[in-house]
């Protein structure tokens, strides 16, 4: 096949078939290889389920910073945030944030005194709404810095919850996994900051998470 | 509740992140190495005494490995064998005091991650497994200091 110039064409399409296949092929393995993973990760806490009467494996894990709407609001905010200042905060941040939750875990669980930790959440999702509301461009070490300490808040109350008796490493993979999805989550809404609208809307979004969060300080200060 | 096939499946997820970063030329290698010192490790029989050495060394292992998706230059290829041989080591120790027979069998396929995790670390998607592997070092981390702490289990928690 020639083209109008009179160059022959055959080879780019057989490069071009080539890469589609290699593609799809990429894609398929990809997609067996999740399936494989998706199989070990959620038999197992199955499995370890019995007899034991308690749940605390893999799903409750995952189930555990759904169900609060402060974890949850605070998770996706640090997304958000991240997407918002770009590159590297976009990636530094949820690399950040489970790494720092972890030790705040581990402090929970030995019960290391902390200011109260419902206070630390609550501040989380007010100052992160409020730094995405505001379009606060913070420097790469301030952000890293105020997401790692409120990633020990979060991580001490999901520590002082930890479950020993029934699979608790299920449950932190769990819990460690729905929260880096709503990090996730977080970026994806801040992707549409590229288009004016999607900017406006991110703001209004960065505004009600810190609406939410002063609700969440005003029940913590016992109001 | 401990064991089974989760802590091998975590550290072979961990080791094929690593390998994404690495030469091509060593990925097949590298695999076949965490295979047989994973096949070798779990037929092996531990004294139950090594039970928290085996598994503090697979949590420690799980963190180091999953770090070394963020080594400048990825890693090379000396270090991904021995980062193999390593993984296979403790994930075929913690299935042989831990686990059961057919585990080892439901935790190697995990090692072909390293083929999507490959492909992606030529792109933009080096990101993701980095992000991914920050979940790894979190969940280690949180395992292993399980061992070491007796947690309040199903007490009352804030959000209650």
């Amino acid at each position: 096949m020639l083209d109008r110039f009179g160059r022959n064409l055959t080879p780019l399409i057989y490069a071009q078939t080539a890469q589609l296949v290699a593609r799809l092929v990429w894609g398929l393995v990809a997609g067996l290889v999740a399936g494989l993973v998706a199989g070990v990760l959620l038999a197992s806490p199955a499995d370890a389920h019995g007899g034991t009467g308690l749940t605390g494996g893999f799903a409750a894990g995952f189930v555990h910073p759904l169900s609060g709407f402060d974890h949850l609001l605070a998770m996706v905010a640090v997304g958000l945030w991240g997407a918002f200042l770009g590159r590297p905060l976009i990636f530094l941040l949820p690399v950040i944030f489970p790494a720092v939750m972890a030790i705040g875990g581990v402090l929970g669980m030995i019960n290391m005194p902390l200011p109260p930790v419902e206070l630390g959440i609550a501040l989380s999702v007010l100052v992160l709404g409020g730094m995405i509301a505001g379009a606060v461009r913070a420097p790469i070490w301030l952000a890293a810095s105020i997401v790692a300490v409120f990633g020990i808040f979060h991580g001490y109350a999901h520590g002082k919850e930890l479950p020993s008796a029934a699979d608790p490493i299920g449950y932190s993979v769990g819990f460690v996994l729905a929260t880096g999805m709503l990090h996730i989550v977080g970026i994806g809404i801040g992707a549409i900051d590229h288009w004016p609208i999607g900017r406006t809307v991110v703001r209004v979004t960065g505004g009600l998470i810190m609406l939410a969060g002063g609700w969440f300080l005003f029940q913590a200060l016992g109001h | 509740m401990r064991g089974g096939a989760l802590p091998a499946a975590l550290l072979f997820a961990a080791l094929a992140f690593a390998l994404a970063f690495a030469p091509r030329r060593v990925l097949f290698a590298a695999v076949i190495a965490a295979s047989l010192a994973a096949i070798a490790c779990s037929l092996m029989p531990l004294p139950e005494i090594w039970r928290e050495w085996v598994f503090a060394g697979c949590w420690a292992s799980v963190a180091i490995t999953a770090a070394m998706v963020h080594l400048p230059g990825g890693v090379g290829s000396p270090l991904s064998i021995v980062l193999a041989i390593n993984a296979g080591i403790w994930a075929g120790a913690t299935l042989a005091i831990a686990g059961l027979p057919l585990d080892l069998l439901r935790a190697l396929p995990v090692l072909l991650l390293v083929l999507p995790a490959a492909w992606l670390a030529q792109g933009r998607g080096a990101i993701a497994i980095k992000v991914i592997a920050s979940w790894l070092i979190a969940v280690a981390i949180l395992a292993a200091a399980l061992a070491l702490v007796p947690t309040p289990g199903y007490a009352p928690d804030h959000m209650q």
